[in-house]
This record gives structure tokens, C-alpha cells and sequence, in this order.
């Protein structure tokens, strides 16, 4: 057979197998959608005479903009107050392209995307590390120094007359009202549907993982601030080309309209409408529109300019959800459907396959760790062997939880070599170290209380993929998908191994804390360790729990894991280790080889 | 047979004659007012009010042409200074089939071109840059107000013989960087007559620091283009650090904003001299007091919020009396052009003029777009909370002194 019928032969197959994979991942949800997306694309031939079409439109790309910062707010829970900037960087750049090039008007609107992702990408950097309030505090200023930037900089925003931009042709269409609207409706329909993608996929579950519990994200490796910088990125683009095409609606590019207001408005339509639903911001701009409406009917009643309502009234609904605690929008809508709905039939599940075992020894030669003049840890060296359970006790401070944070790399030792098999991990990042085979749990029960088990298990099998990534993910790649049904796979049998596959579906927040215990092991294992660091994994448990998990270790022993083993509960201790390091003032004072305590 | 002849005959009649009163048509001139009642109200409702007046009397007094009878209505649209709201007016005013789009300049750049596609005319009625009005790049953007250029060049006039060292303040707001590039353009061939050029923060709260700078520069006069609350802030840090200095204006100087931001030292408003459009011609005050008197019936006298000598002081409605001007000689151009289409229309309003609400001529023709030629600024100085025309500068010397109390 020829070449190019081998191709189609395979493209075919292909096809044929995103479709079946896409009929299996579809949802009531997703079908609500696709009726909305539609609805909204008739919207001008229904509302045509109540609602201008430049008004749609306008709102149109607000939605866009809005859903762009949803991938900030509802998936790494980071509350971005720079959207309007990022909007805005996208218009002006876009704006001095049609200004002074030829380039075509998408070409333009993508390069202004690109402007602002490259602002998005400093943004994130500088706030990739800090807590809610100093992000919002930040990208607060960095909304105003933009809007002041534009106002001293009458070179770059076309002073008090703005940029005024020439139109051209979009994808071939005069570029009326109305094919802005359809373009900026089609394009808010695919943010949505790459939304849904990346929420599902493993940069999806990474920054939810790292929203819940960033203690129990860096555990198990994942690349927080890399991840945030990425949404910072991915919501600045998505805000860039919002503004990008704006600007060509608008004709010209408004130094008034991208400061700081904006960017509350568009928050307060992801929150209101919902942060973590792919329409949900979308919704909020609706709500937005009516607020519009309910802010003229009071200025007309009070005498003065509707505009002045608006944002005192939009203020007041952000309060009342917030403070209320009550449902977003959609979510509030999506739950309430539920309830009618037929109760969907969950899909098939791939059958449990563990991983190929890794089996690497962890040697630590004269750690040592100063918190001042403390010492912490104090010349510690320590071998773990596959297949074996080393215990570490000694009182409370006498520096077991530092010795875990520096063989994981929480924590770089001041003094002192780690080697993990041939490789030297003394400088190597926790994500680095998971990857090569190293990870840890914590002491307190640190769970992702938002995901299912079985997509907690799977943020652990994310530091084993290769083909996760964001585009690959949106694209839904057929590499992307075979490595899903893998990492599933993965991660049902790390479930398996502490007794939770039953309860693959289960919300986690619904485990009892035996099992929450657990699950946080089945999420280390789902790495796919050579060696494992658990830091008192019996807290809590009753007898019952405690035989079960002195079933698993010795289970995971018996697979050849070499385990170091926190622990105070002596019965387990006795149980299922090999060796004793008792530590005192960050010293080992004692250590016991093939002991029964 | 005959009876139901003469039954329909009278009702054909009948038909007929309802016929030949409902030949006599109603038409509409539709007027949308561009401007930032949200931001500067009293811009926004000034240039309206103007507008609006002009509109209800000639809807009274009717305009018949070509058979038809034309209402005039007056649709307000706040543009909040923005341009792009701008451009969203004027696609709403088009959809409207406006005659005309009266706007205080913002966005004008954006929107004449969306305008001129369906030959509607836009009159700018507010102080603004020279560049907006073109007659042959932009043939349907017109202006009745002073212009950029013609105010600097007016203040230049009247400074520089004194002898003034000026320092020329303007604030960082678009209004003060416009008037920035318009007063160096005026002193560009007099460097010597300039102290010093500073600029003022808009949002700072006390401009001491740029008062100082001024002062040590050797200005013995100030030049201050500036929004009004920034140009209050200016003469406080002048008049608080005890210098007398005087100070020159655009017609900010006469929003009342500044008058109540420095009601508790009347005494720093005495002196403050600001450049604007006359308010009365050749002829003398009666035209200017008939407009005036009707402006005030019909939205009452605008308040200052301050007192000169025990009575109540008010801002004579001087932009006012622009947009009232723009709507009549519209209105003069939808008779020319015998109904409202537009090419009509916009080709008409360069060919007729009409008597101002001050008495002078207003109108257009193909080569010049503005209403008011720099020749008709003049300089008024406040004293007790009112203003006068100045008494050294020719034009200003022959006017007469318009009522600010009641």
C-alpha cells in the first residue's frame, strides 16, 4: 500500500477514535452548552431590535475576556485583578500594528495576544509565589500602572482621542458588528471548550491541586509556580485577543476603557457567574449587561448618568455572593438541572495496571540543617534499601519532619549528599526528585478536598506523563489520549493498593480520615516511587485502619518500595520495620539493624 | 338607487378631504448629544441644554419645508469622555437616523468617519484642538466653540506685551496635555517670555511643590491650562504660600468648580483671568439676554453654589449658546436643503448662516468649518465671585458686563 493511503488509513482511525473517545466523555453539561453557543449565535437575528449588534458584540468579547480569566481564577483559584490590563495591552498593541503595518486584522489581533500573554508571563512570575490577597493586591497596581502608563503616554494611547485604528477585512468579511459578534461568540465557545479541557486534564488538576493544598501539591511534585505562571500566561493571551478585536469593533483604541474598572468587572463575572464553569463567565457578563440595564432605570429615576450606578451595583452583587456564600450562577443552575436529569451512566474505566517498578537506594551523607543558630539536623546519614522500612523516631523537634523536608528537597541542606540510586539529588528540585523516584507524604492529612479520589490519585500520576501538556491537552491529542487511559489506568491501581479502587468516583471530602490517609499514599505511589517518605501515615487511625495499613506497607515492601517511616505508633513500628534511627537534637543517637522493638 | 349614490359620493368626499389634511406630513429632525454627562456634567448638560432650547423653539415656532413639518428632538447620550463609548453613540445615533450629532469633541477622530459614510453631520460645541476640524479631510465635522489654537494664541497676544515671565502649568490630563502642544505652538517663536514649563499631577492633593518650582523659575505671571479642580489646587498652593502672582486661564477658569473649591478664600479668586468665546457681539447684549432670559426659563439659572456680596451667584450659560447656535443653523440647512436627507443636509450647512444667540453670524462654507474665529476670544477677570471683561485688551474693552447675580 502506497504512502498517502497509509496516512488516510491512520488519519481515519484516528478520527474515528477521538470521535468515540469525545461520545464517551460527553455530558448533559457539554450538550447544554453546545445549545447555548448555538442560541447565542442567533442572539442578533432574536434580539436585533432591543440590542444593537455593536453592543452584543461588545459584550461578546467582554465574555471572551471574561472566560480568559476564568483559566486564572477558576483553575489555579488565583484571583487575578489584571485582566483589564492584559485586555487592554492586547488592543493598543493590535491598535499600532493596523496602525502602521499592513499586516491583516487577525494577524494583528494574535500578535496583540502575544504582547499581552509576554505581560501575563511577567505578571505571573511576580506573583507565582504569593498567597490570594497580595496577588489580587499586585495585579491590582499592576491594572493601574497600565491605566496611568496609557494616560502620561499620549505616543502610545492617542491621548484623549484614543488610537483611532483603520478596519480591514476578518477572515474575509467586512468587518461589521455582526461578524464580530459571531467571531468573538465562536471564539468564547472554544476558550470554553479548551477550559473544560485543561480543567479535566492534568494542568486542570495540578492547579486545583495546588488551590486545595499547596503543602500536599508540592509533596507529590507539582510545579506550583511554574503552573501559575502558565494560567497568568494562558489568561493574558486569551484577554489579549479579546482586545485585539475590540479594538477593530471599536475602531479605535480607548485609553478610558481598559483601566481598572474593567478588571473588576470582568472578576466579578467569573465569580458571579461561576470561576469554575466553562460558561460561567460567560453568564456573569450576562448579569453584567443586566446590572447595566437596572443602573439607567435608577439613574433615570435619580436624574443623573446610569453609568454612575453601575459600579456601586455590580460592588454590591460581588458582596452579596461573597458574603452570602452562596452558589455562582451556573454551578447554582448546573446543580438544581441535576436533580431532573436522569443520573448519567458513569463510562467505562480502563482496568488497574501498576506501573514498571523502580527500585533505586536513597542515600544521605552528613545532612545537616540550622534554623539559626539551631541545629535542626546534625551530620545525618542514612541508607534506604529497596524493600526495606526504615523508622525514624525520637521526641517531638528532635528533627524528623526537617530530615523528610530535606531528602525530599523542601528543604536544602546546608550541609550534606543526597544520591538516589547513581544521581546526585542534593540541589534537585521536589518536582525533579518525584520524577526520578522520590516523594513524600505529610504528617497532617493533606488532601485535595475538591477532586474525586480517583482524580486525586491522578495528580500523582501527572509527574509520570510526557504528553500532558496544556496544548496537547486542548488539542486532545492521540498521544495525549493513550497516556491518559495509562495514567488512569496508574493511578487506579495505586487506589487498589491501599483498598480505595470502590471509591474511585467518591468525592474525597467524603472519606473518612482513615482513608483520606490513605488515599494521600495511593496519590505518593501513583508517581510511581522507588522510595517512599511517610511522614506519621497512621494519625488518627483506629485498630481496624491500623491493620490495613500495616498490610500495605508490607505489601509495598514486599514490591521492593524502600520506605522511610515517621512514625510514633509502636505496634505498627514493630510490624514493618527493618531498621530503627532514633534521632535526638537532630543526631542519630541509636541505630537498631533488624530489631523487633 | 340615488340615495345610495349621494351616500357614496359623500363618503368619497369625506375621503378626500381626510386625504388632503393628512398630505400635510410630520417629519423629525433628530439631534443626538454626544457628551460626558457622566464625567463633566456640567459640559454634558450645558452643550444639551443649548440644544435642547434651541430645539423646543423651533419645534414651536414650526419648520415646514418641502411639505413636511419637522419636530425637533433632542436625544442625550453620555459618552463618560471615552471614545470608544463615543463611536457606540454615534453607530446608535446612525441606526436613529440623526440629522445631526452635537458632541463636546471626544472620540471625534474615530467617529467623524462612521458619520460621514451616511453624510451626517457632527458639531463640535466645546473647546478642543485644532486638528479635529477639517473642511477638506473631514467635510462633515463642523465647530461653533473656541478653538485650541485660537485660545493660546490669544493668550500670547495679551501676556506677552506686558512684559510677564510666564510659567506655563499645565496638568497631566488629556485636556492639559491638548493645551500643552497648543500654548508651545503660541510660544514657540517667544522662548524669552517663558519662565518656565511645568507639569501638574492631576491627583495630587496639594501642588505646593509645583507652586514653589514656578516661583523659584522667576514667572511673575502663571499660565494654568488645566481641568477646573486642578486649576483650584494651583491657585490654593499659589495664594496659601502668600504669593500674589496672577494667574491666566482657558475657560476652565469659569466652571464653577473652581469658584467652589476656593469658597472659603474668595479673596484667592479675585485677579484669576481667564480667555473663552465672547458672549456678546457688534451688536450689543439685547441678543445675548434674550437667549439667556429663555435658557433660564426653561432649565432656570445655573447656581455657582457661591455668594458675590450677599447675592446668589450663576454661570452664565455661555457653551450653551454654541450647541443652541449648531442646532439653528441645522435646522436653517434642513430648509435649504427642503427636508432631512442627509448629503442634502451636510451640503446645505455649508451654505447657510443664521443669526447667534449673542447676535453674531454664525454658519459655515466649504473651506471653513468653525463657527467661532479666534478674533472672538476675550479675557475676563474675576472679582467678588464674578467675572468682567478685562479693560486692556481691545476686543474685551468694548463688551459689556453680563449679570452673574440674582
Amino acid at each position: 500500500m502506497n504512502t498517502p493511503a497509509v496516512a488516510a488509513i491512520r488519519t481515519g482511525a484516528a478520527l474515528r477514535e477521538a470521535l468515540a473517545s469525545a461520545r464517551e466523555t460527553w455530558t448533559e453539561t457539554a450538550t447544554a452548552g453546545g445549545v447555548i453557543v448555538a442560541v447565542a449565535l442567533l442572539a442578533p437575528l432574536v434580539l436585533g431590535g432591543l440590542i444593537a449588534t455593536d453592543t452584543l458584540a461588545s459584550g461578546a468579547y467582554l465574555a471572551l475576556a471574561a472566560t480568559g480569566l476564568a483559566l486564572c481564577v477558576g483553575l489555579a483559584g488565583v484571583p487575578s485583578l489584571a485582566q483589564g490590563a492584559f485586555v487592554g495591552t492586547g488592543a493598543f498593541a493590535a491598535a499600532h500594528l493596523l496602525r502602521h503595518t499592513q499586516l491583516p486584522a487577525e494577524m494583528c489581533a494574535l500578535i496583540g495576544a502575544l504582547t499581552a500573554a509576554g505581560l501575563g508571563t511577567a505578571a505571573g512570575f511576580a506573583v507565582r509565589s504569593l498567597d490570594a490577597v497580595r496577588v489580587a493586591v499586585g495585579t491590582w497596581l499592576l491594572t493601574w500602572l497600565v491605566a496611568l502608563a496609557l494616560g502620561v503616554l499620549p505616543w502610545l494611547s492617542g491621548g484623549a482621542q484614543g488610537l483611532v485604528v483603520p478596519t480591514r477585512r476578518l477572515f474575509g468579511f467586512s468587518p461589521t458588528p455582526l461578524v464580530h459578534y459571531e467571531l468573538a461568540v465562536v471564539l468564547t465557545g472554544l476558550c470554553a471548550l479548551a477550559f473544560v479541557a485543561l480543567r479535566r486534564g492534568p494542568f486542570g488538576l495540578d492547579l486545583a491541586a495546588a488551590a486545595q493544598h499547596r503543602g500536599a501539591a508540592a509533596a507529590l511534585g507539582v510545579p506550583m509556580e511554574r503552573l501559575r505562571v502558565g494560567a497568568f500566561a494562558a489568561s493574558a493571551f486569551v484577554g489579549g485577543l479579546a482586545g485585539g478585536f475590540v479594538v477593530q469593533l471599536d475602531i479605535v483604541a480607548d485609553p478610558t476603557a481598559y483601566g481598572p474598572l474593567l478588571s473588576f468587572e470582568l472578576l466579578v463575572a467569573v465569580l458571579v457567574g461561576g470561576a469554575a464553569a466553562a460558561l460561567g463567565p460567560s453568564a456573569g457578563v450576562v448579569v453584567l449587561g443586566m446590572i447595566a440595564l437596572a443602573a439607567r432605570a435608577l439613574g433615570a429615576l435619580a436624574g443623573v448618568s446610569g453609568s454612575r450606578f453601575q459600579p456601586m451595583l455590580e460592588a454590591l452583587l460581588l458582596l452579596a455572593v461573597l458574603t452570602t456564600g452562596g452558589s455562582a450562577l451556573v454551578p447554582a443552575v448546573s446543580t438544581a438541572a441535576r436533580r431532573f436529569l436522569p443520573r448519567r451512566r458513569s463510562r467505562a474505566r480502563p482496568t488497574a495496571a501498576s506501573s514498571p517498578k523502580r527500585r533505586e537506594l536513597l542515600r544521605g551523607e552528613g545532612l545537616a540543617k540550622h534554623f539559626g543558630a539551631i541545629p535542626a539536623v546534625d551530620g545525618v546519614s542514612l541508607e534506604l534499601a529497596p524493600g526495606s522500612i526504615t523508622a525514624l523516631v525520637g521526641p517531638n523537634g528532635s528533627g524528623k519532619t526537617t530530615l523528610l523536608r530535606l531528602l525530599s528537597g523542601a528543604l536544602p541542606p546546608d550541609q550534606g549528599r543526597i544520591e538516589l540510586g547513581s544521581r546526585d539529588v542534593t540541589t534537585a528540585t521536589p518536582t525533579q526528585r518525584v520524577r526520578l523516584g522520590l516523594v513524600r507524604t505529610l504528617q497532617t492529612r493533606s488532601y485535595f478536598g475538591e477532586l474525586t479520589v480517583l482524580e486525586h490519585a491522578l495528580v500523582g500520576t501527572n509527574r509520570t506523563r510526557r504528553h500532558g501538556g496544556a496544548i496537547r491537552t486542548i488539542v486532545s491529542t492521540p498521544l495525549y489520549r493513550a497516556e491518559n487511559r495509562v495514567a488512569e489506568a496508574h493511578a487506579l491501581a495505586a487506589l487498589e493498593a491501599v483498598g480505595l479502587a470502590a471509591d474511585a468516583s467518591r468525592p474525597v471530602s467524603e472519606l473518612t480520615g482513615a482513608e483520606q490517609q490513605r488515599l494521600m499514599i495511593a496519590a505518593a505511589l501513583a508517581t510511581n516511587p522507588a522510595v517512599l517518605l511517610l511522614d506519621e501515615p497512621s494519625a488518627g487511625a483506629g485498630s481496624a485502619d491500623l491493620d490495613r495499613l500495616e498490610a500495605i506497607l508490607l505489601r509495598l515492601k514486599a514490591d521492593g518500595l524502600a520506605m522511610l517511616l515517621v512514625e510514633h505508633n509502636l505496634r505498627l513500628l514493630r510490624a514493618v520495620a527493618d531498621e530503627i534511627l532514633e534521632l535526638e537534637l537532630g543526631r542519630v543517637v541509636r541505630h537498631a539493624r533488624n530489631v523487633r522493638l | 338607487m340615488r340615495a345610495t349614490a349621494a351616500a357614496l359620493v359623500a363618503l368619497a368626499l369625506v375621503a378626500a378631504g381626510c386625504g388632503s389634511s393628512s398630505a400635510k406630513q410630520q417629519g423629525r429632525i433628530l439631534v443626538v448629544v454626544d457628551a460626558p454627562f457622566s464625567q463633566s456634567p456640567y459640559i454634558g448638560n450645558t452643550i444639551a441644554n443649548g440644544a435642547r432650547l434651541a430645539a423646543d423653539q423651533l419645534t414651536a415656532r414650526g419648520i415646514t419645508t418641502g411639505g413636511t413639518t419637522y419636530k425637533v428632538r433632542v436625544l442625550r447620550l453620555d459618552n463618560a469622555l471615552s471614545p470608544s463609548r463615543a463611536v457606540a453613540n454615534v453607530r446608535r445615533a446612525l441606526r436613529e437616523h440623526a440629522t445631526a450629532i452635537l458632541t463636546d469633541g471626544t472620540g471625534v477622530d474615530a467617529t467623524w468617519r462612521l458619520a460621514e459614510k451616511q453624510n451626517v453631520p457632527i458639531g463640535i460645541t466645546y473647546q478642543g484642538g485644532g486638528a479635529l476640524v477639517n473642511p477638506e479631510t473631514r467635510p462633515n465635522v463642523f465647530r461653533i466653540a473656541p478653538t485650541d489654537h485660537g485660545l493660546a494664541f490669544r493668550l500670547a497676544e495679551y501676556l506677552v506685551p506686558k512684559g510677564l515671565k510666564i510659567g506655563l502649568l499645565t496638568d497631566d490630563s488629556d485636556y492639559g496635555q491638548e493645551g500643552r502642544a497648543a500654548l508651545d505652538d503660541a510660544f514657540r517663536t517667544l522662548p524669552k517670555a517663558v519662565a518656565v514649563r511645568i507639569t501638574l499631577p492631576s491627583s495630587a492633593g496639594d501642588l505646593a511643590p509645583q507652586a514653589l518650582e514656578a516661583r523659584r523659575s522667576g514667572a511673575t505671571a502663571l499660565l494654568v491650562w488645566a481641568r477646573p479642580a486642578v486649576l483650584a489646587k494651583t491657585i490654593a498652593a499659589a495664594r496659601s504660600a502668600g504669593w500674589r502672582v496672577p494667574v491666566y486661564t482657558t475657560p476652565a477658569g469659569e466652571d464653577p468648580v473652581v469658584r467652589q473649591q476656593l469658597a472659603d478664600h474668595p479673596s484667592w479668586v479675585d485677579g484669576l483671568t481667564f480667555a473663552s468665546g465672547r458672549m456678546t457681539a457688534e451688536l450689543g447684549p439685547a441678543p445675548w439676554s434674550t437667549f439667556e432670559a429663555a435658557y433660564e426659563a426653561a432649565f432656570g439659572a445655573t447656581s455657582v453654589g457661591v455668594k458675590s456680596l450677599g447675592r446668589r451667584v450663576i454661570a452664565p450659560p455661555d457653551y450653551a449658546m454654541y450647541s443652541y447656535d449648531f442646532v439653528n443653523v441645522l435646522a436653517a440647512a434642513v430648509q435649504s436643503a427642503a427636508g432631512t436627507d442627509a448629503a442634502k443636509v451636510l451640503a446645505a450647512l455649508n451654505q447657510v448662516s443664521t443669526r447667534g444667540a449673542n447676535g453674531d453670524e454664525r454658519g459655515f462654507n466649504e473651506r471653513n468649518h468653525e463657527g467661532v474665529v479666534d478674533d472672538d476670544v476675550y479675557f475676563a477677570r474675576f472679582r467678588d465671585m464674578i467675572f468682567r471683561p478685562v479693560g486692556d485688551d481691545p476686543l474685551s474693552s468694548t463688551l459689556p458686563v453680563i449679570s452673574q447675580v440674582r
